[in-house]
């Protein structure tokens, strides 16, 4: 049986199917070319084994960086992002905070964590601490972004409770909301540290610290033998952190 | 003890669901509003705290003006007004006593109460208040834990632990078996026997007449009907609740 939408959705199809044909030719994606870089790969994974251990203590002290990195960023980000996720949502904020507040989640969170390293590393100089920087401000906006969705999930018949007992705004936010919201906020968090060791790895790669300025520099050195030691502690350093924040978080909901 | 006065809540766009009430209660009584859903009772109730904001009329409990009251003035008026609920509305994750303090937090200074401080007079009033509706031995289990009916109760403790004025009930009954309900119901007698006023939503006649003092008929959000539970004859019951009209 005909569809009445059928003949806009083929032409959706239609129009979808011709834009990624342009983006194909634009990018000049050409897969006779990646046919022929294969030998090119094969090489340089060649010239990277074996790896070299003697660089695997300097690479796990950049790796321990990284983590903390993303562990000090992650826990400023996740206070800061409470007030700013209480007042961007919907059912607890006045309407003249809610719309600048949602306004200013978008704009900041457009932009990456990499973006930020780079105006932190240009305003405080090379290191971690602009890496560090760079995780709050990302992570501020995005967390307070999850904050205000749970909060806005929140079932209303606690909050008229806490409300008919004559509470203030405050003490209806402390008791009515925020026992409903805690565990899925920390869980977001743990989630967010998990998404931050992966983000803060290629920090280094622009001067803010961390296993990436090792990995950037062996790459640029042409020692490919450190780099996939480098390479190596990063998944290993990834799963480690992936499995403990998954497990605490499946007990928490 | 109630006093309401030209009562109307009309909700956007234009549904009336409470249409010019008058109505003044008195202390003691146990005043059964009875209806059909969507009568108007529970729009009612919720406007008597302004959990609902009236668009019209006036309304006073225990002496103290709710319309017109500002924050601080709204909140004392709250106080007084003990309120339970057709889903208990207990906070699931927090103990049953956290959920009874709840109740004094009109009380208490609000920034020590936001970081979970109570004074140990308020705590030993909640652990009475839960004593009181038989649940003394469950206050460290998490609210969601427990039955329907038990929750229910907690409910009415957290409501007595404000020392209300008056208690408020929306259908406390509705989500609950036959047993239970006659549970919940003796309960509510028992508050009202020691002196509080209670005005209590049903949709169900013979638990009306059971236990209330005085029987207020909704009907589209007019007063339908008003008088003792003696004077509720078949064609009363039908002016409430029949397909006419």
């Amino acid at each position: 049986m005909r569809h009445p939408a059928s003949i806009p959705r083929r032409a959706a199809v239609f129009v979808a199917l011709l834009v990624l044909a342009w983006t194909a030719w634009d990018t000049g994606a050409d897969p006779v070319r990646l046919a022929r870089g294969v030998p090119w790969i094969a090489d340089f994974l060649r010239r990277m084994l074996p790896p070299d251990l003697e660089v695997l203590p300097a690479t796990i002290v950049g790796a321990v960086k990284t983590v903390e990195i993303a562990l000090l960023g992650t826990a400023v980000a996740a206070v800061l992002a409470l007030p700013l996720g209480f007042v961007s949502a919907r059912n607890v904020a006045p309407a003249a905070l809610y719309h600048p507040a949602r306004t200013v989640l978008n704009v900041f969170r457009s932009v990456d964590t990499l973006v930020y390293a780079l105006i932190f590393v240009a305003a405080v100089g090379l290191g971690a601490f602009p890496g560090v920087l760079a995780v709050v401000a990302y992570t501020t906006t995005s967390l307070a972004k999850l904050y205000s969705e749970a909060i806005e999930g929140i079932e209303p018949g606690p909050v008229d409770a806490i409300t008919a007992t004559g509470a203030t705004r405050l003490q209806v936010l402390r008791y009515g909301v925020l026992p409903q919201v805690l565990p899925l906020f920390l869980s977001y968090v743990l989630y967010r540290l998990e998404t931050n060791i992966r983000a803060a790895t290629v920090l280094g790669f622009v001067g803010a610290g961390g296993i990436g300025f090792y990995l950037q520099t062996y790459l640029r050195m042409i020692d490919y033998r450190a780099a996939s030691t480098a390479l190596l502690v990063t998944v290993v350093m990834v799963m480690l952190v992936d499995g403990i924040s998954s497990r605490v978080r499946a007990r928490l909901v | 003890m109630i006093e309401v006065a030209g009562l109307r809540v009309v909700f956007p766009p234009a549904v009336t669901a409470v249409d010019g009430v008058d109505l003044v209660v008195r202390s003691g009584e146990f005043v059964v509003i009875l209806g059909r859903s969507g009568s108007g009772k529970t729009t009612f109730l919720r406007a008597l705290n302004r959990l609902v904001e009236p668009t019209a009329g006036r309304v006073r409990v225990a002496g103290r003006a709710v319309t017109g009251a500002g924050g601080s003035e709204l909140r004392a008026a709250r106080r007084q007004i003990g309120m339970i609920f057709q889903q208990f509305n207990l906070v699931r994750r927090a103990s049953v006593l956290d959920n009874v303090l709840a109740g004094r937090l009109g009380y208490v200074p609000s920034w020590p109460s936001v970081v979970g401080r109570f004074p140990e007079n308020d705590r030993a009033i909640a652990r009475e208040c839960l004593d009181r509706v038989g649940l003394g031995h469950l206050a460290d289990r998490r609210a969601d834990t427990l039955s329907g009916g038990e929750q229910q109760r907690v409910a009415i403790a957290r409501a007595l632990a404000q020392a209300p004025a008056v208690v408020l009930a929306d259908e406390p009954t509705a989500s609950l078996d036959p047993a239970l309900t006659a549970d919940i119901m003796g309960a509510l007698k028992a508050i009202n026997a020691r002196g509080l006023t209670l005005m209590v939503s049903q949709h169900q006649l013979e638990t009306a007449l059971a236990y209330a003092t005085r029987i207020v008929g909704f009907r589209r959000g007019r007063v339908a009907f008003d008088g003792p539970p003696a004077a509720v004859t078949p064609a009363v019951a039908d002016a409430i609740y029949g397909e006419r009209g």
